[in-house]
């Protein structure tokens, strides 16, 4: 270490000090937000970087935003850098400018201490609405940027302390609820106020030298412990292909992404080279969003105390070539780029998997199934109801995955029923896990679940963004792969299937049906503790058929207990049925008939 | 001698290692005593407490015995055990069909970000002893499906086939209208007359199915033991002729009859914590200092409370057994959620036992791993050699060399001052005492985060408070934080190693009642209001007559939640006092926007709708005559100690330090000095003044 210019102790206090600002930025708009967009999943991140524009700690924020803020930092300083004053705001959202998808608006206000720009506070919020076609500007079927919303380039909406009011009126002249908009804007002004207080006593107790000093170093400290933990990584190269079932607007046609892992000393490479060109429904991502997934993917399998900042980034090089789905170009359409990140994240596992057997695990649901219902109601009112729900992992190496818990990508938090039945025309009729969806494994997939919504309003538009319908969440080592996901809706007593994406007409009485994903399994399902599979027949997950047929497990339902000799009979004999041949490393299930072509056509 | 009545009152907190009890008298004598805890059966050493002060007053002249005993207060973690340890009743739960799963399901967040190996805490009723039933209430209280009754009493003889022995019942919507619920219980009363039994709509009668579900099915699965533990306190105290009442500190800092909580034990979890934050404002209240910042530290955790206008702040829910961790205010997922209001504490993992070690990249590190009470820090010498916080506070000179807790443990210095030596000095390039002055600033630096989190993370400027530091570690550690964080005061009371138990007898009766209740401020009819408030306002009123207090000696505060209407997050504003009036509603707007000006920095403008959610009434028991003596006599004096130096940082070095009593603050004394106690080591570092005031507590003012 820099050891020579710095007393450690006094580096460790500022490194907490300088974090729990970060952290109490995101507090605030935690607890001023308007949206539950912002408030259940968590939808926002804070962060504090130098004057430079490097990100120097970020809060507990949302994992999805990780690698975002120095790109849209970047963009800003590269219009305004000679030019911010003190009491400046300066904001974007514009995916080919610095952001990642219209709904994320940035606001990064540059702190001045005796006349000198020493840091720039930034934060990012999901937003309700910024305009476009579709309510709630998420639609995953908009074929271009343009309509998906507001495009903001890096625009200084405060200068020196006053509003520009040109941005705020237009803004509020093209967003559905510019109350909500405003609110949260305020939410991020007021997170921006108190990094500039707490920065400033700071610099007070450090002095201006000192904390310029010890930013930089933050840096480093983290590079060296990131680099460190690479170095214990075995060398070599890892290469995994998963495919998101369609865009929605091509139904049908897969999109492949491919991720090589590179690792040599303290150095890794995440390389999305061969993954989709740019597609035209809106799951395309930017560079910064790929870089994000492909983080997340690797703090996994790293230590928990590595400090989230620009300097874990420095070991990890992310690859990913314009005019692909994970680096997209003018005109792309990237509202609901989620799934792409959520899947991407997924293929790191599995890359990783290749790299680590033992510690990681196979396939969850494959991330967020997103909801939109919208309308007006009678007295010609907006309503906007969006609702993300995930809920399965895969099967672990050491535990099964976990039943009912966010993607790691987003740690999201579900709406309460009752709070939905409240405020939205929507009534919940079912909320609960699937059986015999779960992947079998040695450690099982984690359990999905359904939820029905009946909806009450006269009319309204339904909108899914759901996938793993047609590619499975993969098993991995014997494990097989989980069940696919389902949507139908039930009208007049008829029920009828419908895509994985779609956007339709609804009337009173219409109840949709949402299924998630089953979880992939880990190992063997033969190798699963007999136990464990009598308690999962007992609760109702698995049937006994399932039990028989798929852990070779004969459960006694008379008196909740194992047939020990039947089991280990049944094993013998399933196990034989196999043939000996050793189980793929990664287990999809039955490839999808017309799959093989469609995956060439589409590289 | 015995009195003609009894002249003391009892406080007695539980802990994991330690169970403490102190005995203050109408005068102000105050005698305490820490006994091993007995975990597995808690009374036996509350017992024996209690038989060894009665020994101890036969021995000295105090002579007196159970009889002299006025009332036990009692916080105990007896129901937070049972959960943490998965040793609750074997519990049903009854609930809407297609709801079966929202017990397990939970809020599907996480308390960890990027944790592979994150595990859920395991659902306190696994799926199979979860039944559903047809039946449907909508969000207007409006029975939509009706019950299937044929299919409650399967459901119930499948439980009772299944040996449970309590049963919860959550409904959706049973806030809104508890018909249901009543049926199902009915029928379970009728088929296992005398089963635990709780109904969601009677245990929290609130929006929020999960919320609800767990709260509920928490309070079915501690019910059988809390009840149990209770009826054999009582009887073992009666054992030894100690008959007077038997009150339970709340997690919210009221007191409960052991009837009560042995009813609702869900109010009773985070009793032991609670207290020492209730004595906190009470020794504001005494001294008057209307805002303090309770600071409270043991041996692996600390804990800081706020207190504002001399109320103490609480939280509306919060999740039993989730973890010490900063960031669980954002990171929700961990632990067994419990909506019921509970004093605000944030807890770190630091304490005197807490690990001090390098990270791989160098950086020097405290905690949250701790050595625990066995084998302790490196200088009780049982095996543990990492050196920890209370080596670091060693090798520095501010303990006792020889020994602790007024010399019933013995310590080896030289083995704690090598440790640091080898394991942190070393490999920082630092001198033992710059690494050891270096862990104590971290461990602060750990502990400040927790004084932001009550304080600066809720608008709160911490200058503004004074710091009341408790606990076997809080006052060393609280002036060297004081000074970073710009507090102008701390204040150590007396018996401050054992002040929780002091805080049991600062408290009084209440009761905390909450209420869904959502209408829009604008154009609501002031008669709908005031009917809400009267409903509880009734409660409350019942429920302290059952515990014997006339009207005139009943406190009731009135505070309703709102929120700018889509926020999805809510702030208490305090009804007026008087009935509800036209004037009421101004009040609530006019409220609400201050108070989310003062939390947040900034407030909407009048034309954007505010919305009332909730609620909530604190009715409060009064003591016919003050609870506690003006000023108490400190307990178990230790005798002055030779001056001995101790180090302060580069800039002022090892300093000789003058060790002190208590009584030798009489007179003003500058730090550095060193107060040795019984239960507690008060440090006093350059830069303070340490004084006595009239109520026989440290004040330590810091200049400048």
């Amino acid at each position: 270490m820099s050891g020579q210019t710095h007393d450690p102790i006094e580096f460790e206090l500022f490194k907490n000090a300088i974090f729990s600002v970060a952290d109490e930025m995101a507090l605030t708009i935690h607890r001023t937000t308007y949206s539950s967009v912002l408030k259940d999943n968590m939808d926002y991140s804070t962060a504090f970087c130098d004057a430079q524009g490097r990100l120097v700690a970020q809060g507990l924020t949302l994992p999805s935003h990780l690698g975002s803020i120095p790109a849209a930092l970047a963009a800003v300083l590269r219009r305004f850098g000679d030019d911010m004053h003190e009491g400046d705001v300066f904001a974007l959202n514009d995916p080919f400018e610095g952001g990642m998808h219209l709904p994320d608006i940035f606001l990064f206000r540059p702190i001045f201490v005796d006349g000198e720009r020493l840091a720039i506070a930034a934060t990012i919020c999901h937003h309700t609405d910024v305009g476009g076609r579709v309510a709630g500007s998420n639609a995953s079927d908009s074929t271009e940027i343009y309509q998906e919303g507001l495009r903001i380039a890096p625009m200084r909406i405060y200068d020196r302390g006053r509003p520009n009011e040109t941005f705020f009126t237009f803004v509020e002249r093209n967003v559905r609820v510019p109350v909500k908009v405003f609110g949260d804007l305020r939410a991020q002004m007021a997170a921006c106020t108190i990094a500039e207080r707490a920065f400033r006593d700071l610099v007070g107790q450090y002095g201006a030298g000192k904390v310029v000093a010890y930013m930089a170093e933050l840096l480093d400290y983290a590079e060296r412990l990131t680099r460190a933990a690479i170095r214990d990584l075995p060398d070599g190269e890892w290469r995994f292909l998963d495919h998101i079932d369609d865009d929605g607007v091509e139904p049908g046609r897969p999109i492949p992404l491919q991720v090589t892992l590179r690792k040599t000393g303290d150095r890794l490479v995440v390389d999305w080279t061969g993954s989709s060109r740019q597609v035209k429904g809106a799951i395309n991502n930017t560079l910064s969003f790929t870089r994000s997934a492909s983080y997340c993917g690797i703090r996994s399998i790293l230590p928990a105390n590595i400090p989230n900042n620009e300097g874990y980034f420095r070991a990890i090089e992310v690859v990913a070539p314009p005019g692909t789905i994970a680096n997209a170009v003018l005109p792309a359409a990237c509202a609901a780029r989620g799934l792409t990140g959520f899947r991407m994240v997924d293929a790191m596992f599995g890359v990783l998997a290749m790299m680590l057997p033992d510690r990681v695990g196979a396939a969850g649901d494959g991330g967020n199934t997103g909801v939109s219902i919208g309308g007006y109601d009678a007295e010609r009112r907006p309503f906007i109801y969006v609702d993300f729900t995930c809920c399965a992992w895969g099967g672990r190496p050491w535990a099964d995955g976990l039943d009912g818990n966010s993607h790691m990508f987003a740690n999201m938090s579900s709406q309460p029923i009752e709070v939905t039945e409240a405020e939205h025309p929507i009534q919940i009729l079912s909320y609960g896990f699937i059986p015999d969806t779960m992947g079998p494994g040695r450690y099982r997939g984690g359990a999905p679940f359904c939820r029905e919504y009946r909806f009450l309003e006269t009319e309204g538009v339904l909108q899914v963004r759901s996938d793993r319908r047609t590619f499975r969440p993969f098993g991995l080592y014997g494990g097989l792969p989980g069940k696919p996901s389902m949507n139908t809706l039930t009208r007049d007593g008829a029920t009828e299937v419908l895509p994985s994406k779609f956007c339709i007409t609804i009337r009173r009485g219409d109840v949709f049906r949402h299924e998630v994903a089953g979880g992939g399994g880990w190992g063997d399902p033969l190798e699963r503790d007999p136990a464990a599979v009598l308690r999962d027949v007992r609760n109702g997950l698995v049937s006994p058929g399932a039990a028989r047929d798929d852990y070779g497990v004969v459960v006694d339902t008379g008196r909740w207990a194992v047939d020990e000799p039947a089991t280990a009979a049944l094993r013998r004999e399933l196990a034989r049925a196999r043939g000996g041949a050793p189980p793929p490393a990664v287990n999809r299930g039955p490839a999808p008939a017309a799959a093989p072509e469609a995956a060439r056509a589409a590289e | 001698m015995l009195e003609a009545s009894p002249a003391w009152r009892v406080g007695v907190d539980i802990g994991g290692t330690f169970t403490d009890i102190v005995f203050v008298s109408r005068n102000g004598e105050v005698r305490t005593r820490k006994v091993s805890s007995s975990v597995g059966d808690y009374g036996r050493a509350i017992v024996e407490g209690l038989l060894a002060v009665f020994d101890d007053s036969a021995k000295d002249g105090g002579g007196f015995d159970g009889r002299s005993v006025a009332e036990v207060l009692h916080a105990t973690t007896v129901a937070s055990n049972a959960i943490l340890e998965a040793k609750g009743a074997r519990t049903g739960l009854i609930t809407t069909r297609g709801f079966r799963d929202v017990l397990e399901i939970r809020t599907l967040r996480m308390p960890r970000l990027y944790d592979l190996h994150w595990q859920k805490p395991p659902p306190l009723v696994e799926r199979y002893l979860r039944h559903e039933v047809t039946e449907r209430v909508n969000v207007r209280g409006e029975v939509e499906v009706p019950l299937d009754e044929a299919e409650v009493e399967a459901a119930v003889d499948a439980l009772l086939a299944e040996g449970v022995e309590a049963i919860a019942v959550c409904l959706i919507h049973a806030y809104a209208n508890p018909a249901h619920e009543r049926r199902i219980g009915e029928i379970v009363a009728r088929r296992a007359p005398g089963k635990v039994l709780c109904l969601s709509a009677e245990v929290l009668p609130e929006i929020k199915e999960y919320e609800r579900t767990s709260t509920t099915v928490i309070n079915a699965y501690v019910r059988p033991l809390v009840g149990a533990y209770l009826t054999k306190l009582i009887g073992s105290l009666s054992g030894i002729s100690v008959g007077a009442p038997l009150m339970l500190m709340q997690s919210n800092g009221g007191l409960m009859t052991a009837e009560e909580a042995a009813r609702l034990p869900m109010h009773v979890i985070e009793s032991g914590p609670a207290a020492g934050v209730v004595g906190a404002a009470a020794l504001a209240a005494r001294i008057g200092e209307p805002r303090v910042i309770s600071f409270d530290m043991g041996g692996t955790t600390a804990k800081a409370g706020l207190i504002e206008d001399y109320e103490v702040s609480r939280a509306a829910e919060y999740s039993v057994g989730g973890g010490i961790m900063v960031g669980s205010r954002l990171l929700t997922g961990a632990g067994y959620q419990l909506k019921v209001p509970a004093i605000d504490l944030a807890e770190v993992g630091a304490g005197g036992g807490s690990l001090v070690w390098i990270d791989p990249a160098g950086a020097p590190q405290v905690g949250p791993e701790s050595a625990g009470a066995r084998p302790g820090p490196v200088c009780y010498g049982l095996g543990n050699e990492q050196p920890t916080v209370t080596d670091a506070n060693l090798a520095l000179g501010y303990l006792n060399p020889t020994h602790l807790v007024g010399g019933q443990l013995r310590i080896d210095a030289e083995r704690a001052r090598r440790a640091i030596a080898e394991r942190v000095a070393a490999p920082l390039g630092l001198s033992v005492e710059q690494a050891a002055h270096g862990a104590h600033l971290i461990a602060a630096s750990n502990m400040i985060r927790a004084i932001k989190a009550v304080s600066s993370e809720r608008g709160r400027d911490p200058r503004r408070f004074a710091l009341v530091a408790f606990g076997g570690n809080g006052p060393l550690f609280a002036a060297g934080m004081a000074m970073t964080l710009g507090l102008k005061r701390v204040i150590v009371p007396p018996s401050a190693g054992v002040f929780s138990a002091v805080g049991l007898l600062c408290s009084d009766v209440e009761y905390h009642l909450t209420r869904s209740w959502r209408r829009l401020l604008l154009g609501l009819p002031v008669a709908e209001l005031a009917a809400g408030v009267a409903a509880l306002e009734e409660e409350a009123a019942s429920r302290l007559a059952a515990d014997g207090f006339p009207p005139g000696r009943r406190e009731i505060r009135r505070t309703a939640r709102l929120r700018y209407q889509g926020q999805s997050f809510d702030l208490a504003v305090k009804l007026p006092d008087g009935p509800v009036g036209p004037d009421t509603l101004a009040a609530l707007a006019e409220g609400f926007g201050a108070e989310h000006e003062r939390t947040y920095g900034h407030r909407a403008g009048p034309e954007e709708p505010v919305e009332i959610v909730g609620l909530q009434l604190v009715g409060r028991g009064l003591p016919e005559s003050a609870r506690m003596p003006e000023r108490l006599q400190a307990a178990n004096p230790v005798p002055a100690q030779p001056p001995r130096p101790a180090y302060f940082g580069a800039r002022h070095g090892w300093l000789e330090t003058p060790v002190l009593a208590r009584a030798d603050l009489v007179t003003p004394r500058p730090g550095p000095c060193i107060v040795e106690e019984y239960d507690a080591t008060c440090l006093v570092p350059p830069g303070c003044t340490a004084s006595l005031d009239g109520f026989g507590n440290i004040v330590i003012d810091i200049q400048g």
